[in-house]
């Protein structure tokens, strides 16, 4: 199981039943810990719901009480191939 | 100019600072991931001596040094200066040497460039290898540059550019950082490489020689690898990158190359900020991707924690910007008697002491510092006349409460250059930069009588005949006072 952060603005952005896009990063242990992926994905207000764990946090960094839980369908790989 | 003898590097920085009691060696291990931060943040608060860190968790052979430059004794010390100095010393110290001829740097070869020591290419190229701290908690990554310089060139014009533009790290070869547009690299980007669509050359150089962190975030004209040569005294040692053509500070601990992409860009922020508080909204900002990374054997990260004073933000940017403003009033002929900002302004408040010899001479010093390119980076400017001492936040205090007319004494400039780091900004401001000033003219009006309708200033220094000012210091302890400081 993975645990994952998502910064928003509006919890809003965390709607449940569809397939969304979000950067999340990573709070597993270890030196890549708050790295970030871009995903499409799905979350749960339910925190057993989905696969792995998702904790959000506010636009100044505020963390929320609200656990989720969170599908990672796929990475989305938004930058272009050059860069790779 | 006399020799000075200023560190030459972040390694003989920390051991000058050791020496003068200025730093701590900290053998325990300390965690990266808030800790380090944690340990920075208090020293700051409490004006303590610097933290370095020399055992980071999961980093073995990597050490952390915080708080550089957060005090004026150790601002002092990077200068080859009696740690002692007081500010104002230090301050006649750095018009003097930025004054001079300017010195060129040297490049040398790669074998004497220790931050050549180790090289990262291709599939081992990871800013996760790096010990990149969290530095407080609740901001959106680990930020890789707090106290750096992120190195550029104009491709057409040659500039060089060392700019100090956080860097956060977003995945293992990709950096968002806030540079704003109207930066020397924001300007860069927005004349040549992003209507072009090509990608810039960078390089970061982080671990520098504190004259070197200081020039990266100076507001001054002058190139900054030339500048740090005026301020040291000698050539700043430069070397050439791995994987492009620019030049970095050979003594540096650590560099990172790359290109910033002009066609994608990945969320920045929040972060802690020198205001002290996390205002700028997260957003999408320059992304750098990195190609390449060279560190030196044992190398230290600089770890810069911004947030409520007293930071290097707060006190380099207050002593800087305060400088180059008194350079530019000088330049123009205006009679200044010195400007400060007073660091726990957070650099919000530019105080002028000036001569009021003509009418209307607030105005026109506002409108040069709010016209120039320091201006974004304050909103308040104060002009007290020559009689009060900037340095001394009560006597300046006292004028503004006393001669600062609430009709005719507030001047409002709306809809100048702002940031989005200002925490009064509308959320429409931040997302803008739009910005708004104030000047405060604490002067008296040149148009009134000075006999008649200028008040009397009724102070000890000022009502008293010198005879007897001094008679009653003389006798002070004889009245039964203790001995005053
Ligand atoms: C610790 C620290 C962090 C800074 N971070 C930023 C930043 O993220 N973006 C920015 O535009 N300026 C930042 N600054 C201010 C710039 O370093 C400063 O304006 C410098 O002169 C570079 O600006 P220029 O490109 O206009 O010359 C920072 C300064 C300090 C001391």
């Amino acid at each position: 199981m993975n645990q994952w952060e998502v910064f928003v603005m509006d919890m809003a952005e965390l709607a449940e039943g569809k397939d969304l896009e979000l950067s999340i990063r990573t709070l597993n242990p270890g030196v890549h810990k708050y790295t970030y992926k871009h995903v499409k994905c799905q979350v749960s207000s339910n925190p057993e719901k989905l696969p792995d764990r998702l904790q959000v946090r506010m636009g100044r960094g505020q963390l929320s009480p609200a656990r989720f839980s969170i599908k990672v369908i796929e990475e989305i790989q938004r930058m272009p191939a050059k860069y790779a | 100019m006399s020799k000075i003898s200023a560190p030459r590097s972040n390694r003989e920085f920390i051991e000058a600072c050791v020496k003068a009691g200025d730093a701590v060696r900290i053998k325990q291990e300390v965690d990266w991931e808030n800790e380090a931060g944690a340990i920075v943040r208090r020293a700051c608060e409490l004006g303590a001596a610097a933290p370095f860190m020399e055992k980071i968790k999961d980093y073995p052979g990597f050490s952390y040094f915080g708080a550089p430059l957060s005090t004026y004794r150790r601002m002092a010390i990077s200068l080859g200066m009696d740690p002692a100095s007081s500010l104002p010393e230090i301050g006649k110290e750095y018009l003097k040497r930025t004054n001079s001829e300017p010195i060129a740097p040297v490049v040398v070869d790669r074998k004497d460039a220790p931050c050549k020591e180790n090289i990262l290419l291709g599939k081992d190229v990871d800013l996760c290898r790096l010990p990149v701290p969290l530095v407080h908690d609740g901001d959106g990554g680990r930020y890789v540059g707090t106290w750096h310089a992120v190195v550029t060139k104009h491709p057409v014009r040659g500039d060089v550019n060392w700019g100090m533009y956080r860097q956060m790290m977003f995945d293992s070869r990709t950096m968002s950082g806030a540079v704003f547009p109207f930066s020397d690299l924001g300007k860069t980007l927005s004349d040549y490489y992003l209507p072009r669509g090509e990608s810039c050359p960078f390089a970061t150089a982080i671990g520098l020689s504190p004259l070197a962190a200081m020039a990266a975030c100076a507001p001054s004209p002058i190139p900054e690898p030339e500048l740090v040569g005026m301020l040291s005294g000698e050539p700043a040692r430069l070397v050439k990158c791995e994987t492009n053509d620019l030049e970095v500070p050979a003594d540096a601990e650590i560099i990172i190359e790359g290109e910033i992409c002009p066609d994608y860009k990945v969320e920045e922020g929040p972060f802690g900020e020198y205001t002290g508080y996390r205002t700028s909204p997260r957003d999408f900002r320059v992304t750098f991707r990195v190609n390449c990374i060279t560190y030196r054997n044992n190398a230290t990260m600089t770890i810069s924690n911004m947030g409520v004073p007293q930071d290097e933000g707060q006190l380099l940017r207050s002593f800087s910007l305060g400088l180059e403003l008194e350079k530019l009033l000088r330049s123009q002929g205006i009679p200044v008697t010195g400007v400060y900002m007073h660091p726990r302004s957070t650099h919000h408040m530019m105080i002028v002491g000036v001569k009021p010899t003509y009418s209307g001479i607030a105005q026109q010093i506002a409108q040069l510092a709010f016209g120039s390119k320091l201006g974004p980076w304050f909103h308040m400017v104060m002009v007290v006349d020559d009689q009060t001492d900037i340095y001394n936040w009560d006597e300046v205090y006292h004028a503004f409460c006393t001669r600062c007319h609430p009709e005719n004494g507030i001047h409002i400039y709306r809809n100048t250059t702002g940031t989005p780091l200002y925490p009064f900004a509308t959320p429409h401001e931040r997302k803008y930069s739009i910005g708004s000033k104030v000047l405060f003219d604490c002067l008296w009006p040149v148009d009134w009588d000075k006999t008649n309708d200028v008040p009397t200033l009724v102070s000890f220094k000022h009502v008293y005949p010198k005879d007897i000012q001094e008679r009653v210091l003389a006798n002070w302890t004889a009245y039964g006072y203790p001995q005053a400081k």
